[in-house]
Order: C-alpha cells, then structure tokens, then sequence
C-alpha cells in the first residue's frame, strides 16, 4: 500500500523517544525510491493525458491527484523522521557535550553526524559571544543550585580530579565524597559520580 | 517615524535608570526578566542590559571573594550567591534558546519584518546569528534527505512553519493600574480592569503588549 513504509519509519520514532535508534537507510532508500516511482508514474500519466484531446473517454488525472497526495505524504514523513532525529540529536548535545560517546555515534547517518558537529560549533560560538570576558557555558548549572557543595559517590575507577583551589580527589569505585557542585556537575551526567541525596 | 524616536528615548531612560539600580534591584529585574520568558510562548525583547550588568556584577563579585580565606563562611555564602545568579541567566539564555531552535523559521521571518519597520529587534546579535546559522544547518540537512528527489526538490515544507500558541493561558500580574484590556476581539464591551497587584488568568495574546511594555508580569 502507498504510503505505509513511510508510516513504519514515522512509527519507529515513537517506540524509543529518548534514545536514538540506529539510522534506518534502507527504509529511507525505499521510500525514496516509492516517491521516484510516483512520480515518474505521474510525469507518464500528465503527458499523456495534455496530448489527448478533450472530451475523451478516460480520465488520468484522479490517479495522478492521488500519487501526489501520496508523494507529500511521503515526504512529510520523511521530514519527520529526519527532523525528530535532530532533536534528539540536539538533546543530546546539551547532555553529553560536543563529543558523543561512540556506541551512540554509529547509529547516526553520515548527514546527521554533519549536522551534530555544525551544531556544536554555533552552540559553541554563542555561548563565547555572551558577555564581555570570554561567554558563558550554559550547558553547566543545568538545575538550580540548592547548596555549594554534594554528596557524591563514585561509580566507577577515575582516577584523579584535580579541582579549582587547586586539592587533587582521587575517585575510586564506591568512594564518597563531598564536592563542589559546579565541578562535579558534568562527571554526574557522564555517569562517573552520582549524587546521593539526603 | 514617530515611533522610532519614542522608543529611543524610552531606552535611553533605561540606560540612565540602570545607574541607580542597586544590585538587588537589579537582581529582582533579572529574576522578572527570567521567569516572563520562561512563561512567555513567543519569544520576548532581549533584556541586554540586565544580562550585561548582572554579568560584570558575578564577575566583581568573584574577584572579591578571591581576597577571602577559602574556609569563611562569608566566601561560601558568596559563592552559593553567584552559582544563583550565573544559574538565573544561564536559564534565561537557554530558554531563550530553545525557543528560537523551535520556531526558528517564524521568529526569524519576525524579525526581518522588525527590522524592515526599524522597530527595535528581539534576538540580541549573538542569538542572531545562532538563529541563522542554525536555520541554513536545518534546510541543509533536509535538502540532503531530499537529494533524491527526481527534478528540483520541493521546498514547500518551509510555508508551515512552526509558530508558538499566542492564545495559550497564562498567570500574570499587574504591576500597575490597567484599564481595559480587550479579551474578546468581537466584542469591545468585553473588557476588564487590571488593578495594581491583581493577579489574573487571561490569554496571551490579549497582554503580550502589556508585558512588553512592563505594565504586567508573568508568574
């Protein structure tokens, strides 16, 4: 049925919202190929239906109305689709920074990984260009700060941090310690410490 | 033209009212400032001077608390201070943000028009910019996924563009007497008094100029 493929690509956004799924080229590819199709059909259909001459018998043009209807939606599922990943992608700039981790990186096509890349570097421009001494990173103090300093504990080896005033951490696996948020803030969102709260 | 002169000079009584304004005032603009535009559906005016201020008032704050020792209790207190206010304008930019990446097509189309009546803009220079080059990144990737397309790809995706509800509910309050605000356009006996300090439910759109102009805020 015309139309469906596109419907299953649309469908596949909604079964994992927050997670990106690995780019689906073929289903891409094949309803690539559908709209071509349609519309070579229709380009045949239009040509032939302007050399005959008026008042014959058969009609194309309800047939060419409904492959266009069908190419548009098609394309605007297609739109979706595409537009939707770069949301996510977008969302995950914010999350994990200006360097994705890899596992997630081979889920995108090669046009998404453009994308991803240009769009860190206007984020980044922007971000430089606030204020007059060197901008401000808005992807920190994502939650209002309710106390200087957290609980945190450790979930993995790390190994050294070094912080602002200069004292060195060592994160070790199931340690706990109490941190100056604002330093601890990204390691929590890499899922390196955890904060335990009271 | 008319306009445009009255707006310069409303701008530049605020420049010289941001001399008086105490830090805590202006902490208390800021925090206004802030939560409008996160209760706002559409994009608001660009508060360039408050960002500014309050920007350089974290940074004098920083260099201050350099001086203290690193154990007083007066050092921590400060920094929890900056950490809020850097958060407060942090939000406020992001928020700002988002909206732009949302309607990037219909803000943009605003401003041109903004631009081409010589009304102040909203975005500041730097928004600006994003919004753009954020917008050509978009129709860049979508004329990739439409390379195929036998012929000139179409572009008629662009004529619906995403607009933010103006006629969405919103809570607000008056910071000053209001008299007759239109909350039905078919009806001009429709209309209600807005008394210093009242707080009310009203659409959007009926007050967008209201807020603009400073006479109400958004809770």
């Amino acid at each position: 049925m015309l139309g469906e493929k596109a419907y299953s690509l649309v469908k596949e956004l909604e079964d994992r919202q927050c997670e990106i799924l690995p780019y689906n080229t073929d289903l891409v590819t094949e309803i690539a190929t559908e709209i071509v199709h349609l519309y070579d059909q229709n380009h045949q259909d239009v040509r032939l239906e302007d050399s005959r001459t008026p008042g014959t018998s058969t009609n194309l043009m309800p047939t060419v109305r409904m492959r266009h209807a069908a190419i548009q939606r098609n394309q605007r599922c297609l739109l979706a689709y595409h537009y939707n990943r770069l949301r996510l992608l977008r969302q995950m700039r914010w999350e994990f920074g200006s360097i994705l981790p890899t596992e997630l990186k081979e889920n995108l096509s090669a046009a998404e990984n453009g994308w991803f890349n240009k769009y860190s570097t206007i984020l980044g421009k922007y971000m430089r260009s606030i204020g007059e001494n060197g901008g401000l990173n808005l992807a920190v103090d994502l939650k209002p700060p309710k106390a200087l300093f957290i609980e945190v504990r450790c979930l993995v080896d790390y190994g050294k941090l070094e912080l602002n005033d200069g004292t060195n951490v060592l994160l070790k696996k199931n340690s706990q310690h109490f941190l100056p948020r604002s330093e601890c803030e990204e390691l929590i969102r890499r899922g390196i410490l955890q904060h335990i709260a009271n | 033209m008319d306009d445009i002169s009255s707006e310069d000079i409303l701008l530049e009584e605020d420049e010289s009212e941001m001399m008086h304004l105490t830090p805590a005032q202006l902490v208390d603009r800021m925090q206004e400032t802030w939560i409008n535009e996160i209760r706002a559906p559409e994009i608001l005016p660009y508060k360039y001077e408050y960002v500014e201020c309050l920007l350089e008032h974290i940074n004098s704050m920083e260099e201050n608390i350099e001086t203290l020792q690193t154990a007083s209790l007066v050092k921590v207190v400060h920094q929890l201070e900056i950490d809020r206010f850097r958060y407060i304008i942090a939000s406020y930019l992001r928020t700002r943000l988002e909206k732009i990446e949302l309607h990037v097509f219909h803000i943009l189309k605003e401003e041109d028009t903004r631009i081409e009546k010589n009304e102040l803009p909203y975005l500041s220079d730097g928004e600006l910019q994003f919004a753009q080059e954020y917008k050509n990144s978009i129709e860049q990737h979508f004329q990739s996924v439409l390379s195929f397309w036998p012929g000139m790809p179409p572009d008629d995706w662009k004529n619906n563009p995403v607009v933010p509800n103006l006629d969405s509910f919103v809570f607000l309050k008056s910071k000053e007497n209001v008299e007759g605000v239109i909350i039905d356009d078919s009806d001009e006996n429709d209309i209600v008094d807005l008394k210093e300090g009242s707080q009310v439910i009203l659409s959007y759109s009926k007050i967008a100029d209201l807020l603009k102009n400073d006479k109400v805020s958004l809770l």
